[in-house]
Formats: structure tokens, sequence, C-alpha cells
């Protein structure tokens, strides 16, 4: 069996995988959209169902029982799950033999891991917090209770499942939302400062970096716009990263209108310094 | 001259992994010593190399001017791609995916585990003793947010029960997994020595003295042999010998406590 990409609708950490997907197999000469290039076929799973902690014929499963991401897509080789979007980017570049995602000279790699580190860090947990609580908080706490023991009782981590716990629960940390506002707007100004000089890239170049960021703010445009008022070169970007053939082609994929507001259980917020 | 200048405490947890990155990969560089326990990285000399004081930083001089490097496994990265020497990561994309995956879990999950527990019963202490009022400006002069409360939470010993109790619980299954992963492979993520096992084994050297109920012979005979194996290499003896405190001592006392 070759290997499987099993995706949540594309917004966040499942768009960034199809998103890099997609741009390398345009690379690779392949029609954007296609199943199999790179012998990697894309399977559509509810994530909101708990149906990530199901995927069956896993033999090595700890990326997907541990993976700090939360419920981010699974690629699955041989029975092994792999896991965290920004590295199974890499995997994807990699396996393309240089997709042009990532930089060639070392420190402007450094500078592209660096980048994708502080979005990984700081704002995917602050994003996944605000969506969650804007758009699946209700349809988790409408899940019933048997179907909602049974998810839980699926997922490994004790981690992940108290987030799902606190979603079902209805439980608001305000001191968190306010810090997750803070870390999006920090976001936002970051990527204006990296623009200011007219580049059109975040890394001068199209790369992972830009990728996992439109990832995870352009959901914030529709939830958070004020984030976003006087930012005219972030938004003028999130346009390009998203009139991107591969991107729209990624988008595409969604089963609902707005894919951008899908989100479910993200990281966890950082726990110690 | 490799223009590199490493600002580094001692070969344990992040200091470690540059330090030893370097040292694999045959890269002179100039050692400067940062008194972590002197709070040296909030001082202005230091902050003026990485205004977000922490450490290890790297620059990197060269025709290109200074470079500043910092965060200790892209710093690695870094170093592995920038210089000749043996290859610190696989060819294979797996490989390298699963090599990626063990140390963004050791930097983002168990090792924050493994600080807090390590600030509570040594970092703490050691600079409790000073004048508070000492400890209270060398506080304030802390770049970060959430360092100024790490280092509050460490000097004042207010660690939360439960926050101590989960730091117990994820070092716990951390090395359940660990142990797992050195049972399917030679090293961590491959069958290679890289980057992984450089990051993985600056936060698990100790492990068989500061967690003797979860790690040894007996309980975990994967970690021993790989940490036995890791021991071994030239570069880590070479790397240890440059510590200053107790902490690399503790390298030699369980060296010997190997067969």
């Amino acid at each position: 069996m070759g290997a499987v990409l099993y995706h949540g609708e594309p917004n966040g950490a499942s768009l960034t995988v199809l998103a890099a997907l997609e741009e390398a197999r345009g690379e690779a000469g392949a029609e954007a959209g296609g199943e199999a290039a790179l012998g990697i076929a894309c399977r559509p799973i509810d994530l909101l169902a708990g149906e990530r902690h199901g995927i069956p014929g896993l033999s090595e499963r700890v990326a997907l029982d541990m993976g700090i991401e939360g419920e981010g897509p699974v690629l699955v080789i041989d029975g092994e799950a792999m896991t965290e979007s920004v590295f199974l980017a890499q995997y994807i570049d990699e396996l393309a033999g240089g997709a042009g995602l990532q930089p060639r000279d070392s420190h402007a790699h450094w500078e592209m891991m660096m980048w994708c580190r502080q979005i990984t860090e700081r704002l995917s947990p602050a994003a996944a917090l605000l969506g969650n609580l804007a758009s699946s908080q209700a349809a988790i706490a409408a899940i019933g209770a048997e179907d909602f023991a049974g998810i839980t009782a699926s997922i490994v981590s004790d981690d992940l499942r108290q987030r799902w716990q606190a979603l079902h629960d209805g439980a608001i940390d305000a001191a968190q939302v306010a810090d997750s506002e803070t870390k999006v707007a920090q976001a936002v100004a970051r990527c204006e400062g990296q623009l200011a000089d007219g580049r059109d890239w975040l890394m001068g170049v199209y790369s992972i970096a830009d990728i996992v960021t439109f990832s995870w703010l352009a959901g914030m445009a529709l939830l958070r716009p004020e984030a976003f008022a006087d930012a005219p070169k972030t938004a003028a970007w999130l346009a390009r990263v998203k009139a991107r053939p591969a991107v729209a082609a990624a988008l595409a994929r969604a089963t609902v209108s707005e894919p951008l507001r899908a989100w479910a259980p993200g990281p966890e917020i950082n726990r110690w310094g | 001259m490799s223009g590199i200048a490493l600002y580094h405490w001692e070969p344990n947890a992040n200091s470690g992994k540059p330090m030893l990155a370097l040292m694999e990969k045959g890269v002179s560089f100039d050692s400067h010593y940062i008194d972590m326990l002197q709070f040296d990285q909030h001082k202005p000399g230091y902050l003026a190399i990485n205004p977000q004081g922490t450490i290890p930083a790297m620059t990197h001089s060269g025709a290109w001017g200074t470079r500043v490097l910092t965060e200790s496994t892209a710093i690695m990265e870094y170093v592995n791609e920038e210089f000749a020497g043996p290859d610190l990561m696989p060819a294979d994309p797996r490989d390298r995916w699963r090599i990626r995956w063990w140390m963004k879990f050791m930097d983002q999950w168990l090792g924050p585990s493994f600080s807090m527990i390590g600030w509570s019963v040594f970092v703490g202490p050691m600079v409790r003793q000073r004048d508070p009022a000492e400890l209270d400006a060398a506080i304030e002069r802390i770049p970060l947010p959430e360092r100024r409360v790490a280092w509050r939470k460490a000097i004042s010993g207010d660690f939360g029960e439960a926050e101590m109790a989960e730091s117990r619980r994820r070092v716990a299954l951390g090395i359940g997994l660990l142990e797992q992963e050195l049972g399917k492979r030679a090293y961590v993520g491959s069958d290679q020595y890289s980057l992984a096992d450089i990051n993985i084994f600056n936060s698990t050297y100790s492990l068989p003295l500061s967690q003797p109920d979860l790690a040894g012979k007996d309980r975990t005979p994967n970690i021993m042999r790989w940490l036995k194996r890791v021991y071994q290499r030239e570069a880590v003896q070479k790397t240890w010998a440059m510590g200053r405190t107790d902490l690399a001592h503790r390298y030699s006392l369980i060296m010997e406590g190997i067969d």
C-alpha cells in the first residue's frame, strides 16, 4: 500500500501539508489536485469526529499518539504514522528531490526554520485556541456523552485529551484568550516588519515559512480582522499566498464552504518558559 | 579559523547541543562561558549579542560580516549544513523527518519537564542563597516575560504540585517512549548517529543518577546501551571536559557505572 495523507479541512496544520504537497506536485509536473503524485494519496477525515485516532493499520504510532501539534494531518507510510506539519512539508520537499520550498543556503535555511518555529510555538497554539472557541466548541459540546467518551478513550495523549475536554466543557480561560490575541497581533506585526522592504515572500523567496504562516494566520484575518487593520503589507501577502495555484488547489479540497473557519484541537500553550 | 564564537553554559541541555555538534564536525570555536547561575546571560555584554538573553548563542564571522544565531537545535542544523565533516543528518527523507520529530518532542514536550524538575532541585537552590534585592534586580533585567516567570518560580521554589506532578508524568512517559524507540533503531530516529542523538543525549545523560527509579540497566536496557555508545565518542568526552560544575562530574560517575 502506498503512502496516505489523512487530513482535515484545509486550514492550520492540514493546510500546510496539503499546500506543500500541491507545490511539490507542481514541481514534479503533476496536475494540481491530482492524486498520488509523489506516491502520496490524500484522504480527508473528520477530525472533530475523532477519526484521526482510529486510523487503521498502524505499526508505529508514537508520532500520532504523542505529536505536539494536536489534531494535525497524519502521513502513513509502511504502517508508520508521521506528524508535525512543518516536518511533513520538509519531508515532501525532500522526497521530491528539492521542490524549492527550503533555501539551500544554510543561513537562509536557519532563518526559515527559526521563523517556522516561532509560528508553531507562538502563533499556532494561539490561533487554534481562538479558532476552536469560535468554530468547533459548539460542535464538540454537542457530541453525545457516549460518543464523546469513545473519542476521548481513543486519544492516547493526556494533554491533548484535556484540550478536547476543555472544549467539550465550555471551559474558557480569559487570560489565555487575551494572551492568544496578543500573540496573533505579534505575528501580524512580525510579518509586517519582515515584508517592510517590499519583498513578496517572507524569506525573500517562497518557502515553507510562507505556507505555515498563511495556514495559521489566514483564518485569524476572518476572526480577528482588527489585528490586521494596520498591516497592509501582510494583507497583500496573504492574498498573494492564497492566489498561488498550489494553495488554491489545497483550499479546493475543502468539504465546507469556509475551510479557514474550520478548526480542531491544536497545540498546547507553552507551559514552562 | 572557523570564525565561530559560541556563548554557552555547561555541556548540558541546550548549551551542550551546539558544543557537541561543533566538536563532532571538527569545527574549532572560541568558547565564551556564560555562567547562568551568575545571570551572565542577562548582562549588557551578552545582551548586545543576543537581546533575548537566552543561551546558547553563536556568532559566525566571514565575508558576510557577523551572523548571530540562536536556538540550540536550529544552531546545530546550521552547523551541520554549513561545515564539512561527518554528516549529522541521514540522507533518507523519512529518517530526517523522524529525527526532526524526536528533536521537537524533546525541545517542546519532554525537555521543559526535565527543565522544570532540574530548576526546582538544582538551579533554584543554587541561586536562592543570594541577596534577595540582587536577585530581584537580576530578574528585572530578563528580556523575555516568560523567562522572568520561570526564574521567579525557580528562585522562590514556587512550583505548584500539579505542574510538578505533570512534569514527573511526562518524564516517566518520555523515558518509556525513548526506551521503545531505541529498541527499534540503533540511534534515535535512524540507524545513524545524528543531531537527534546529540539533542537527546544532552538532556538524558544523567538519567541513571537523576531518575534511578525510571532509568537504569534493568528498566531501560536500550537507553543504557545507547548512552554507553554515545558516551564513548571522542567528541562527547572532549565536550564534557569543558564543564566547570558538578553537572559534568556526574557524567564521569555514570561512565564508571556502565559495564
